[in-house]
């Protein structure tokens, strides 16, 4: 089984945000909860935790792109 | 990145009590033989000698207000004194502590703390180095004065004639005096003594005495700063705002190396018991000793103590521990110095308040009459030795005094804009070039990386606007302004509410903090009192100032120190000092009537303040380069709505190197024949939207003027542009009544009569608060309410149907007060 990491609604005008690093890289294990990225809006920056436990599968947005509110950011498997 | 500062809910629940450290009452007690023999005769006998000539010259006058006359001089003095007869103890005994460079701020009741801290200056200061201050200042025309006026024999005579001489010229308003007149007996400074500015408003000191220390932190001056200020200025909110900026536990737990340890500020009340008629203790204040109040500031209690004012010796003892402790990192200080006003508040004063017999109780501590009896009976001068001292005193205080009287007058008359001109320098800065020591290389910031793969301009290749993640906005352009200033100008600080990890409440300074240091870039306080204060201090000890209220409705709350301080100084000095304050505030949006409203107006309404509205981000950039390059105070208004915005104005975008546009140049975005629109801040918008609708609706332009700028302002491009159109609406987000749109509008019916062709327009906001969000595009005018006017008034033939819903009748409004 396998769990999207997504961007979240950030307020009701922010549709889009920037990665600003990755704190895992795909193949680490991962604690649900445990911070797994950062991301920046015009106004402020905010961590993102992972949804759930497992090992990160794929990053798909890297570090330095934007991605819009309910874009699938990384997959995360499950143990 | 968050600060490593834990709140741990186990350490904070435990069962306890809190102590306060013991804060000493009147503990001075070193006999007179021991102070004598340290000291040295010639030390006790010139602060005896001091407080003398304080006193001769309140008295003196004490005389020409009650009479119109001193000594054999006749004289209508017309000014204010607040005389501290009685107070000398405090005054001479604190300057006794203090070296030159150590700066003293005082209140309305000063003339004492100035003439000490001058003559202990002069006491302590090298011949030639007195010399060079009287050459240096005004190019030695007070010097040349004085020396013809007063002959002297030695330098340091002469000092005490200039000293005397240019406080009484001050005093009397002449040209002459230390603020060239303009400042008065309120507001003496003279810097070089370590004398800064007196304050007529009361604790107005302790905020700008708190800023100078930082200044003098950062610059690693080893000297303090002393806020002086009476027993009232306890009850005033800004002065307890003061000492909690000064005792933040940052500069203990955050900031680092030579920065770390307590602001190098001593908060001296001369606590005489009385504010004007109000009783401190037992009747206005709670506290029951001035020091107590110490206690609620942090641990140390500011290690303050009560000492007793009536003894200069005590008094002197007790700065000098202090001034160690605040070179020590230990600051900040305070004491209470209880002395006795014996003269009345005023010279109005009937005394309504207080009994004879308390009165009398206090004569027997009159700190003249007892240090020279402990002179007299320590053998070190006889009664004879007294009463001549007095004399010679009082001989050279009538010298000054005829001198003084004899000076000229500010002519006005033959200069009539000469107190104009003292508003401001117009004075800029280079380009800052410099170095400064930064926690991580600018791209360690997110936000620096990111703004760096944005689009310059707001269009993109398909004509589309782009996002505020795609391209620079108003935020970003204020940043690379901001940016650049703060990595090359060692000098430049910036803090307000939540300025670092947030990155100020809007995001402006986002990133900021993971490049500069804790002393570059800080939290304040809930403050807006000493946030601004500080700045002002900051800034008149050399250093520059960027600081941010969070909302522009929170200017209430810094009103004295935006009004009267950083507005006022540079021309109370006669230009003398300079006042390089940026504060930024934002005009909100959508959190109702007291968190949305436009305050333009009220600040452009005071002299002294060069005030800023930018609408684009290529404005934005470049107006805050010219603000914080400026020596001028400078209010910069932001939009919150705007700070998303991208450029769609300059086909180039914003650009990416530093530039500056020039304060006061309104500027045409848009360009048309059949209307001048000249639009206040966010307004741009809206007009634009209209200009376009009318065009393609009616075929009518109009021409779009952002003012961008309040003051100064250029009116010539919008008089060219109603020699054009022949119309004039002004558009402002700020309520009607009183705005700066008014004042816009009115002066240009007067410079641009000829052309008019309708009554020229204001449309603002209407007369009652700002409504919720939901009913925000009732209230600020909107694209709908321009073509309405443009259509209706100036254009009738156009035939439309009515627009908007401004269906008010103005005039019946202004009846009932809207
Ligand atoms: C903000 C402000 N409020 C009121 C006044 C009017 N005022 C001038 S002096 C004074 C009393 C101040 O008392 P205190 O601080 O004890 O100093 P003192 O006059 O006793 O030296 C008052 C109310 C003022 N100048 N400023």
């Amino acid at each position: 089984m396998s769990t999207d990491v997504v961007m979240p609604q950030l307020g009701n005008e922010i549709t889009e945000a920037q990665i600003d690093y990755w704190s895992k890289s795909p193949g680490d294990k991962v604690e649900k909860g445990e911070m797994l990225l950062t991301i920046t809006t015009p106004k402020l920056t905010m961590e993102i935790e992972a949804p759930a436990s497992g090992t990160l599968r794929e990053i798909r947005v890297p570090a330095d792109e934007i991605a819009s509110v309910g874009d699938v950011l990384a997959v995360i498997d499950q143990a | 990145m968050p600060k490593s500062i834990p709140v741990d809910p186990q350490a904070f629940q435990r069962a306890g009590e809190l102590s306060f450290p013991r804060i000493p009452l009147h503990a001075y007690d070193r006999p007179f033989a021991t102070e004598l023999a340290a000291r040295g005769t010639k030390q006790m006998v010139d602060i005896l000698r001091h407080m003398m000539l304080v006193r001769e010259f309140e008295t003196m006058l004490g005389s020409f207000k009650a009479k119109g006359a001193y000594a054999d001089i006749s004289y209508v003095y017309k000014g204010p004194a607040h005389l501290s007869l009685g107070q000398e103890g405090a005054a001479v005994g604190a300057a006794l502590a203090l070296e030159p460079a150590d700066h003293i701020f005082g209140s309305h009741r000063s003339h004492g703390e100035f003439i000490a801290k001058g003559l202990s200056a002069i006491a302590q200061l090298p011949a030639a180095e007195l010399r060079q201050i009287m050459e240096q200042h005004r190019g030695g025309a007070l010097l040349r004065m004085v020396e013809a006026q007063l002959p002297a024999t030695t330098v340091t005579s002469t000092a005490e004639n200039v000293l005397l001489f240019g406080l009484l010229a001050e005093i009397f308003m002449k040209a002459d005096g230390f603020n060239g007149g303009m400042g008065g007996s309120m507001h003496a400074f003279f810097t070089p003594f370590g004398a800064y500015p007196n304050n007529a408003i009361v604790g107005a000191s302790a905020g700008i005495a708190t800023g100078a220390a930082l200044r003098k932190k950062l610059a690693n001056e080893a000297s303090i700063t002393v806020s002086m200020s009476g027993d009232g200025s306890t009850g005033c909110g800004p002065v307890f705002e003061a000492m909690n900026f000064a005792a933040m536990a940052q500069y203990g737990t955050l900031w680092t190396d030579a920065r770390k340890g307590g602001l190098p500020v001593l908060f001296f009340f001369s606590n005489n018991f009385y504010a004007m008629g109000g009783q401190t203790i037992g009747e206005t204040m709670g506290w029951d000793r001035l020091s107590r109040i110490a206690a609620a500031v942090n641990p140390q209690a500011m290690h303050a103590e009560t000492v007793d004012g009536t003894n200069p010796l005590a008094v002197a003892d007790a700065v000098a521990r202090k001034r160690t402790l605040l070179l020590d990192g230990k600051g900040p200080a305070l004491l209470d110095v209880e002395c006795y006003r014996s003269g009345g508040h005023s010279t109005t004063d009937a005394n309504a308040y207080r009994t004879r017999e308390e009165l009398a109780l206090w004569e027997a501590h009159d700190p003249i009459a007892k240090f020279a009896a402990q002179l007299v009976a320590a053998g070190v001068m006889n009664q004879q030795d007294v009463d001549a001292m007095t004399a010679a005193v009082a001989a050279s205080i009538a010298a000054v005094t005829r001198a003084a009287a004899a000076a000229a007058a500010v002519d006005v008359p033959a200069d009539p804009t000469l107190i104009g001109r003292l508003m401001f320098s117009h004075e800029e800065i280079a380009v800052p070039t410099g170095e400064v020591k930064l926690l991580a290389a600018p791209d360690a910031a997110a936000r620096i990386r990111q703004d760096a793969k944005k689009a310059r301009h707001g269009i993109g290749p398909d004509g589309q606007r782009l996002s505020a993640m795609r391209a620079i906005t108003y935020r970003d352009g204020l940043f690379e302004a901001i940016l650049h200033h703060m990595m090359h100008d060692e000098r430049l600080i910036a803090y307000g509410e939540e300025c670092r990890e947030w990155g100020g409440a809007f995001g402006v300074y986002r990133g900021l903090s993971d490049i500069l240091p804790y002393d570059r870039l800080f939290n304040s306080p809930i403050s807006e009192a000493a946030i601004v204060a500080t700045a002002v201090g900051h800034a008149l000890e050399g250093g520059r100032t960027l600081i941010e209220l969070m909302y522009g409705d929170f200017i209430g709350r810094a009103g004295d120190e935006i009004f009267n301080q950083m507005a006022k100084w540079q021309a109370m000095s006669a230009g003398i000092l300079k006042l390089p304050v940026v504060l930024r505030c934002s005009v909100g949006s959508k959190y109702g009537a007291q968190h949305s409203q436009d305050w333009t107006a009220l600040v452009a309404h005071i002299p002294g303040l060069k005030v800023l509205y930018p609408a684009t981000p290529h404005d934005a950039k470049g107006l805050m380069a010219s603000a914080l390059s400026s020596e001028d105070p400078v209010v910069f208004f932001e939009s919150q709505r705007l700070y998303d915005t991208v450029e769609i104005f300059k086909p180039d975008g914003v650009p990416p190197d530093y530039y500056r546009i020039p304060m006061g140049e309104p500027d045409v975005k848009r360009e048309g024949k059949h209307a001048t629109v000249l639009t206040i801040g966010p307004s741009l918008y809206p007009a634009l939207a209209a200009a376009q609708e009318l065009e393609e609706a009616h075929g009518l332009s109009l021409e779009v003027i952002d003012a961008r700028s309040l003051v100064p302002f250029n009116y010539d491009p919008v008089i060219r542009s109603i020699a054009k159109t022949g119309h004039l609406l002004v558009v402002t987000e700020a309520s009607e009544r009183g705005s700066f749109a008014m004042t816009l509008a009115a002066n240009l019916t007067r410079f641009a009569f000829g052309s008019l062709k309708s009554a020229p327009r204001v449309l603002g906001s209407p007369n009652w608060i700002v409504p919720g969000a939901e009913m925000e595009t009732s209230y600020f005018p909107q694209a709908d309410d321009i073509i309405e006017i443009v259509t209706s008034q100036f254009h009738p033939d156009t035939h439309s149907n009515r627009r908007g819903i401004r269906n008010w009748d103005d005039r019946d409004l202004a009846r009932k007060g809207l």
